[in-house]
């Protein structure tokens, strides 16, 4: 189905955005305002909502016009184009949304044309579904791992590029008690925040094995082969 | 305003097609998603997380309340959300270069569209037609998409290597250590900052 | 295509001229006018594309100019202006987008680079060294008399001597000078694997446009020049960069790995840089030196890296597969077909055998000159997102060993096979080998350019 991809949902909406001659600020400034003043990090109220990939939330003022011969139209409103990529279904994700993050999401859709606000779960819901635009080609280029389970990847990938850096060249017995420590860190380790910049894995995961080269010329170099 | 979340960049585009050009772009994307092979220049280029094109027709903007004022258009619209990695320059270059046939497919039917080749005017058309995004999450802003796909195979190694390992030897240990090593030699890059958005 | 005017082009540009010694003079304009006379003045001597019938010639002299220069000699605002953008800020501001921060920031360049006071290259190369002082002496002169110009700075660059012959090794060991691209109407003894990458696998060469300004380039179209034609035709940009290099700290990294990597020093050497340290490919020999390989045109530069995708020959990061991927990105090598540079530096500083003591506060480096149609899409894009970034090589933030500049964690990854000669080996702890010490970007004119400009008549339209 056109809005889904693999595991991964592709959400696409658009909400009208009220126009009101006699406001101060104008209610889609009054939305840029609002969006500029969210963090985009950890801190964002889409790492709460921890079953989103990657989203966007962009006023989109008018059609586009791209020049003679072609006709110059205009719309009649703007839309605040809300652009999400999630685990799960629909239904959840927006249930989620209206729980977890209530203020975020009122403080920018109550700027649109019939926003009937998170209170009601059943009516938002509706809401949206009614300004979601069925999805004509979705591309997910990793469709079939949740937001988590590809920051523990990550997390890991991390943590097993400085293992085997800091255990080249050991015996087969040291590297097996070091690999016996390292996997339990790695399990003790708390999960990873999404949303958060975070430089190849946390220094907690690390051992505390020493380098080898002062031992360099002992330590007979451990293959496969062996 | 930004684009532009630490490795990965937010594009948004909008092409007025002639109304009774639309159904050509719906084809188009219903072979594509139906032959698996046409996407694979699209996978092995390899820096797009998530791409989705959206036709909204003239009569189908979201219409919420009786208050709300009609839409009277002539066109239809064709909406393009990507988040890709790389600077925007290099992204469209990629395009441009390789993936030129699939591209005019998509967007010939757009008005005015001059042609994914020559690279030049192709940029220009999209600078016109890209519309910038206010605000802008991802899950994991300091890994690509080939980030993703390495640590997953990382991953998936070492739970193998953990399975495997439960009362080995020493020196049994350090033989599927080995081939762990092997397995995974290529997927090993750190993450971390993105270059600077040129 | 039409042929190229050779004689238009300055000589730099079309060829390496394989001549052992260079001085690259740096001056600072004070009087346009003067300095137009000057300009004026060297205009036969400047050596240019034309064939060499009686073989090379004693010395040859060629010249470029930073963006500052062009304001100084008093070119139009509307030519000025029409510079590409990188062209226009200059090397030192594009500092971000080149890694050129911390250790090669700007502050730790020479006074020279710093205070961003060169507006004028001049460079001699010459068959010896008492010929750079008598021509140095004479440009000197032309200098003083015409009045407009002051020399503010002069290095001296230069082959090896080595075993009774000139080398082309630079300060690591490494034989370099392998691998400048082919272009259309570029007279040049072609070697296969210099151009690009056919679908039939041949090899062809690139589009004059990736060379030189008012051509055709891969892309279909011609790169962006600044106006009028004329200013523009046949010249390119070149970038500059005094790049120093830790010997000491280089030969005791490769020493102290080298005894923990079963291939030995001289094989991890080789999986540094993509070839081994007498210049035989890495991708044709990955186990031994083969010095007729070395020495075979057909065969020296002649190489892909399809069959080896998980790098166990040539690493994914080494430094040639970095700068110059081929096909490894699929797509029979197109996405890289834009991205070449053609390199025309020389070591600076005197050549330390192995065996001899170094430190790494001596004078020993490169003066890495490269010309590109664009600095922003080749030269550029390849020091950015190839040598210290890995993404296109799904090799995520690691970069280059020998080049990279270098933070905490950085490693390289040389992948293996079960050969327990050929193991999978991390390269941890990577100090910065190189450090910039300055440079910045230049504009080579044509001869017609050159005399334009030195007429005060160059006109926007």
């Amino acid at each position: 189905m056109a809005n889904q991809s693999g595991d991964v949902y592709g959400l696409t909406i658009l909400s009208p955005i009220l126009q009101d001659v006699n406001a101060e600020t104008s209610h889609n400034c009054a939305i840029r305002m609002k969006l500029a003043s969210l963090p985009n990090d950890e801190s964002s109220p889409f790492a709460k909502v921890s079953s989103t990939h990657m989203a966007r939330l962009v006023v989109m003022d008018d059609v586009v016009y791209v020049g003679m011969p072609s006709c110059e139209e205009h719309l009649k409103s703007q839309y605040l184009v809300f652009e999400t990529n999630f685990d799960g279904d629909l239904d959840t994700y927006l249930t989620r949304m209206a729980r977890e993050i209530p203020a975020d999401v009122d403080a920018v859709w109550q700027h649109c044309w019939g926003y009937p606000g998170t209170k009601d779960l059943a009516a938002f819901i509706a809401y949206m579904k009614k300004c979601q635009i069925t999805t004509t080609f979705y591309f997910a280029d990793v469709n079939n791992h949740t937001v988590q389970e590809t920051l523990t990847a990550l997390q890991t990938q991390a943590a097993v590029a400085t293992f085997i850096e800091k255990n080249q060249g050991k015996t087969a017995a040291e590297l097996q008690t070091a690999f016996e420590h390292f996997l339990k860190k790695l399990h003790d380790a708390p999960p990873p925040i999404p949303g958060r910049p975070e430089k190849g894995g946390p220094p907690r995961i690390e051992t505390n094995m020493k380098w080898g080269t002062r031992n360099a010329a002992n330590t007979k170099q451990v293959t496969s082969n062996e | 305003m930004s684009n532009i979340n630490h490795k990965t960049y937010a594009m948004n585009a909008i092409t007025p097609m002639k109304w009774w050009k639309t159904w050509i772009v719906r084809a188009f994307f219903f072979i594509l998603g139906a032959v698996k092979p046409l996407q694979k220049d699209l996978v092995q280029l390899s820096f797009i997380h998530f791409a989705r094109w959206v036709i909204i027709k003239r009569s189908k903007f979201p219409h919420i309340c009786d208050e709300q004022p009609e839409e009277k258009l002539k066109y239809d619209y064709l909406l393009f959300f990507s988040n890709f990695n790389g600077t925007w320059n290099q992204y469209i270059d990629a395009f441009s270069a390789v993936l030129s046939t699939g591209l005019n497919l998509i967007w010939h039917w757009s008005e005015k569209f001059p042609g994914s080749v020559p690279v030049t005017p192709f940029k220009q058309y999209i600078a016109r037609c890209q519309f910038d995004t206010d605000y802008y999450y991802t899950a994991y802003p300091y890994a690509t998409t080939n980030d993703v796909k390495a640590a997953h195979r990382v991953q998936d190694g070492l739970d193998a290597l953990e399975k495997e390992s439960t009362g080995k030897t020493a020196e049994e240990f350090a033989r599927s250590y080995g081939k762990f090593v092997l397995a995974v030699q290529c997927d090993l890059g750190q993450t971390g900052k993105a270059p600077v958005g040129t | 295509m039409s042929k190229l005017d050779a004689t238009d082009i300055q000589g730099f540009v079309l060829r390496g001229y394989n001549l052992p010694f260079a001085r690259y003079l740096f001056l600072e304009i004070a009087d346009a006018q003067r300095a137009r006379a000057l300009i004026g003045k060297y205009l036969d001597q400047i050596t240019t594309g034309e064939h060499w019938d009686a073989g090379k010639p004693e010395w040859t002299l060629n010249i470029a100019f930073t963006h500052k220069g062009l304001v100084n000699l008093n070119l139009p605002d509307a030519s000025l202006l029409s510079f590409p953008v990188e062209f226009l800020q200059g090397m030192k501001a594009r500092g971000e987008i080149l890694s050129d921060t911390g250790k090669n920031a700007p502050d730790k360049w020479d006074a020279v680079w710093r205070e961003g006071r060169v507006d004028i290259w001049l460079a001699v190369n010459a068959k010896a060294k008492a010929t750079l002082d008598t021509l140095g002496a004479e440009l000197q002169r032309i200098v003083d008399e015409t009045g407009g110009a002051k020399i503010v700075g002069v290095q001296d660059a230069g082959s090896f001597w080595i075993d009774g012959a000139w080398s082309s090794k630079e300060h690591f060991g490494y034989t370099d000078g392998f691998g400048n691209p082919d272009f259309l109407g570029v007279e040049r003894d072609t070697q296969p694997g210099q151009g690009k990458l056919m679908a039939d696998g041949s090899w062809a060469p690139l589009a004059t446009g990736e060379l030189l300004l008012g051509y055709a380039d891969e892309a279909g179209e011609l790169p962006v020049a600044p106006i009028p034609h004329l200013l523009a035709n046949n010249g390119t940009f070149m970038v500059y960069r005094k790049l120093h290099q830790n010997v000491a700290t280089f030969r005791r990294y490769l020493e102290d790995k080298g005894k923990l990597y079963a291939g030995g020093k001289e094989k991890l050497a080789s999986k540094f840089l993509g070839r081994w340290r007498d210049g035989t490919p890495v991708e044709l020999s990955p186990d031994a030196r083969d010095p007729a390989l070395v020495k075979d045109p057909q065969r020296n530069v002649n190489f892909t890296f399809g069959n080896d995708s998980d790098g166990t020959r040539c690493p994914i990061g080494a430094h040639v597969r970095r700068t110059n991927p081929r096909d490894a990105f699929g797509f029979n090598g197109r996405l890289v077909n834009r991205r070449r540079i053609t390199r025309r530096g020389l070591p600076y500083g005197p050549y330390v055998p192995e065996d001899q003591p170094v430190e790494d506060s001596g004078e020993h480096g490169i003066i890495f000159m490269a010309l590109s149609a664009s600095l922003f899409r080749q030269f550029e894009f390849v020091q950015q997102q190839w040598v210290e970034y890995g993404n296109d090589a799904r090799l995520g933030n690691d970069k280059d060993l020998l080049l990279g500049n270098h933070e905490a964690r950085d490693k390289h990854m040389i992948q293996g096979t079960e050969d327990p000669m050929n193991p999978p080996f991390v390269c941890g702890g990577l100090p910065n080998f190189v450090e910039l010490r300055g440079g910045n970007y230049f504009f080579l004119p044509s001869m017609t350019a050159l005399r334009m400009i030195a007429a005060g008549t160059v006109d926007p339209r």
